[in-house]
């Protein structure tokens, strides 16, 4: 298949400059209608600026609610453009999908979920180099050093409280510091999404080893003691979120977008974000094997303007790569909050490793 | 039958034609999977010692879960055939509706009822359990697998003799006796046919220990987790392998069981003797089980109506019908999986009752492995029985495929084959179970009357296994329909499934969306049922009628 439709494509690119080559190339950009993507490209080289034009797939990490507007957006500033979600709120599933489909690659482009996910995607060779021209301003470690994914939003980890029990059974006061977590009034009433299962509650323990500089014994041993304070390990971290807004626990360490989003359902919750935090940076990529490379890149263009960040902010609480865009009311941003010096690379190599310490350090099988 | 296969042509490609579908979409798929460790991968994983902990609980949850599972399914069933119990076409829904419960949404709602400040516990009781962990497991995998053990005992028992039973009593044997020497050994490929099928798909289940489990990590849940909070595939895929050994093992153990017993009670006369009474006091008690049972079923379902009809339930209790809109918005993965579901449920009946047949009347080498092939699929997680479909079929040369029949994929009929076969299991089981009961002289009484034995099959024993072909159609339809794993890696933008649409609301914080898409998938699933069981009840000849 990929060679039958390389052919044509050629050969339609082909046919496209040949009749281009007679006549002027101002004409050239008018005559490349939808869905002549190679045609529109090739002659964009010679004439100034056309867009590109066609369809492109994407796998997607984001809520529905982002995926909509940002596909309605796209089309208005990519005329005569159509874009097919795959939409999956797990960006795992869609890294394995991508990895189980490269015989035959069936997207586009990538995006959302922590850069951890599309990182390996890259060392695997399964992703497209590309480095958006609008990516230059990015901070270096919101990029991929080797040019496969850039960082478009971030995600920053705070802590949920079921207001009215906070104020009833622990005193009322949110936590300042995660050592506030190990007060005697919290016990059996904290949650964690579970270290084994969610991505989240993994990144809380290596937020603990950072803030200890690395320091594993201090910070198992501040695992050790929370451990005495948590009711009950939780197998994903949405699920964690309801049953605080539920009053089932009294708090949790979790997502701070997504504690704000869901303050907007429930008022009786609140967000704090303790010292030290830590954060993910959420990516976008182009899958090797893309079917439409010039819109691809179009569309990670699109996704690095302004106008998008500032669309994902608004609709998602998470925070922008870009600078010059505010934060959504409520919501913390890289600059309000303290954060540890997260060393993705070292957390992801010794995941492993870690995880099986602290199942030890807890006493859990 | 090896003699009659070489007599018969037709069969004999029909027997072929079978077993290159199973190895086409159960074993290929799956070495894919069972290879992505490689040996190095196995060793390193396996080395790690991670999967220790969560393989002690695998066994314990199976253990515990499939004990209580088929004690109430057994239960269930023998107050449906045996006792005039009152309310039974209201029962016989009851007993289905657990199959019906789409990932993270059912489980939810338990603990919204039972959670530490659960509605009914703490709410009504003031108590505070600790609904997570092995405890909170074992109750839920009780209610979500026993309509399994239900559904095929109750199809083994209805297809028991009368007359054995009223003979006993006339001989002077009490009710008890009766039951225990009787009922109970004669229900026995029933029995063994509910523990493995049990035990198998409790093993495998992720989406319950997934949101119940909380830090009580099972096999299913350590591999699903691997892939989706670390993208690790390969120790995924070596945790796959170990449930597949697992499985193994309980199939071994369950034929070395079996061997030697037969459990032939219908025979070449019609009986149309009725049972013995049985005595009042237990039907009350059944009763009373079975009145339990549904209320905390029908409270599960009836909080689930009332999330999806407030704003944002337990927090805001405002009316509101804004969340059905979804239902209108995302109508084509409704459909989707209706359709699906329909055709995959078709064509696993048909193909379970051809299997049956040539596994359980025929004789040819092979037989015992294509056997376990055929149970295999239910110690596949979903997830991967979805990912080896994609690593085996997403290939260049199925792009050329699609390209042939003119569409951009294939695979709409891609996960319509997937939900299938991963059901096969259920379906094949239960019409082996109503084969064994039937005396083989009376297919052979068609054969030596000029029949070939296809059309034995066809004409004679296809129509007194109307009970076990209505359990299989079911509960693939019903499993279809709410399966969020099997789909998860196969669905493109054209072909999404209701089950992706909860997920992704779940996933949205959108618990009142959540659940009225859930309303309308399950009474979608529960019209469907209860036409199937109308049509059943008229059609079928021996089959289960509920006594």
């Amino acid at each position: 298949m990929d060679d039958v439709s390389t052919k044509g494509y050629d050969r339609r690119a082909f046919l496209k400059v040949m009749g281009l080559g007679a006549s002027a190339a101002a004409l050239a950009a008018c005559g490349g209608g939808a869905g002549t993507t190679a045609a529109a490209t090739t002659a964009a080289a010679t004439a100034t600026v056309a867009k590109p034009t066609g369809n492109i797939v994407v796998y997607t990490a984001l809520n529905e609610t982002t995926n909509n507007a940002f596909t309605d957006a796209f089309k208005v500033a990519y005329p005569g453009t159509t874009v097919d979600l795959l939409p999956l709120a797990a960006a795992g599933d869609l890294q394995t999908r991508i990895t189980a489909e490269k015989a035959s690659p069936k997207a586009d482009i990538f995006i959302g979920g922590s850069s951890e996910f599309h990182d390996p995607l890259g060392k695997a060779g399964l992703l497209e180099m590309y480095v958006s021209p609008n990516a230059s301003s990015l901070k270096p470690e919101f990029k991929d050093a080797a040019g496969f994914w850039t960082g478009w939003y971030t995600g920053i980890f705070g802590f949920i409280a079921n207001t009215d029990r906070l104020t009833k059974e622990v005193g009322g006061k949110l936590p300042a510091t995660w050592d506030d977590l190990l007060d005697p009034s919290w016990k059996g009433k904290l949650i964690l999404p579970d270290p084994v299962k969610t991505g989240g509650g993994y990144i809380f323990i290596a937020t603990q080893i950072f803030r200890f500089n690395k320091d594993e014994a201090k910070a198992m041993a501040f695992m050790k003691t929370l451990h005495g304070n948590i009711a009950d390990y939780i197998g994903t971290a949405p699920g964690a979120i309801g049953a605080v807004s539920q009053g089932q626990y009294v708090g949790c360490p979790n997502w701070a977008h997504d504690i704000l989003t869901e303050k907007g359902k429930n008022p009786g919750v609140s967000l704090a974000v303790p010292a030290n935090t830590g954060f993910e940076v959420g990516g976008i990529s182009i899958v090797k094997g893309a079917k439409n490379l010039p819109l691809a890149k179009a569309f990670v263009d699109w996704v690095l303007t302004p106008e998008a960040g500032a669309l994902n902010v608004k609709l998602s609480n998470r925070g922008s790569t870009i600078a010059s865009i505010p934060a959504a009311p409520g919501a913390p941003t890289l600059a309000s909050v303290t954060l540890v010096n997260y060393d993705r690379q070292w957390a992801t190599d010794n995941k492993t490793r870690i995880l099986t310490l602290w199942q030890q350090t807890v006493g859990r099988t | 039958m090896m003699r009659s296969l070489r007599r018969e042509p037709v069969l004999l490609l029909a027997l072929l034609a079978a077993i290159a579908l199973v190895l086409a979409f159960i074993v290929y798929p799956q070495i894919q999977v069972v290879l992505v460790p490689g040996a190095d991968g196995y060793v390193k994983f396996l080395n790690g010692g991670t999967w220790v902990g969560p393989l002690v609980h695998s066994v314990q949850v199976t253990l515990l879960s499939t004990t209580t599972a088929v004690v109430l399914g057994f239960v269930f069933a023998y107050a449906m055939v045996y006792t005039p119990m009152r309310w039974k076409p209201f029962f016989r829904i009851v007993g289905i509706l657990p199959l019906l419960s789409p990932p993270f949404v059912v489980a939810a709602v338990y603990i919204l009822l039972f959670g530490p400040r659960g509605i009914v516990s703490y709410g009504v009781f003031g108590q505070s359990p600790s609904v997570f962990g092995l405890l909170g497991v074992w109750g839920v995998q009780t209610i979500a697998f026993f309509p399994f053990a239900y559904q095929l005992i109750a199809d083994v028992l209805s297809r028991s003799d009368a007359r054995l039973e009223q003979a006993a009593r006339n001989l002077g044997a009490g009710p008890w006796q009766v039951f225990r020497s009787m009922t109970l050994p004669l229900s026995g490929p029933g029995l063994g046919a509910a523990i493995l099928t049990c035990a198998i798909y409790i093993l495998e289940d992720f989406g319950n220990p997934q949101l119940i489990g909380g830090g009580f990590n099972v096999l299913p849940t350590q591999a699903y987790s691997l892939i989706e909070g670390f993208g690790d595939f390969t120790g995924a895929a070596a945790v796959s392998t170990i449930l597949l050994l697992l499985a193994l093992s309980l199939y071994v153990a369950k034929t070395g069981l079996d061997r030697g017993r037969s459990f032939v009670t219908v025979g070449g006369k019609a009986s149309s003797m009725p049972r013995p009474p049985v005595p009042l006091a237990l039907t009350r008690a059944c009763f009373a089980a079975c009145l339990a049972l549904a209320g905390l079923i029908l409270l599960v379902y009836g909080t689930l109506i009332v999330s999806a009809l407030t704003l944002y339930f337990p927090t805001n209790l405002n009316f509101t019908l804004q969340h059905f809109e979804y239902l209108g918005a995302h109508a084509t993965s409704l459909q989707n999986s209706f359709v699906y579901s329909m055709i995959a449920a078709i064509g696993c009946s048909i193909f379970a009752l051809f299997a049956g047949f040539v596994v359980q009347r025929g004789t040819w080498p092979g037989r015992k492995l294509f056997d376990f092939l055929l149970i295999m699929p239910a110690a596949i997680p979903g997830i991967f029985f979805g990912i080896g479909y994609l690593t085996a079929f997403n290939q260049p040369w199925s792009d050329r495929l699609a390209e042939f029949f003119g569409q951009p994929d294939l695979r709409a009929q891609l996960i319509v084959i997937a939900l299938l076969f991963w059901n096969i299991p259920i379906a094949y089981q239960a019409v082996t179970v109503g084969l064994r009961q039937i005396d083989r002289s009376i297919d052979e009484a068609a054969t030596s009357l000029g029949a070939s034995s296809l059309r034995g099959f066809r004409d004679v024993l296809v129509p007194m296994l109307g009970g076990s072909v209505q359990v299989g159609f079911v509960t693939t339809f019903v499993r279809a329909v709410t399966t969020l794993s099997v789909v998860i890696f196969l669905f493109t933008p054209r072909s999404t499934t209701a089950t992706i649409t909860i997920f992704q609301l779940v996933n949205d914080f959108d618990w009142g969306g959540a659940a009225a898409f859930t309303v309308g998938d399950v009474g979608m699933a529960v019209i469907v049922v209860v036409l199937i069981q109308r049509l059943g009840g008229r059609f079928a000849v021996t089959g289960f009628r509920g006594g």
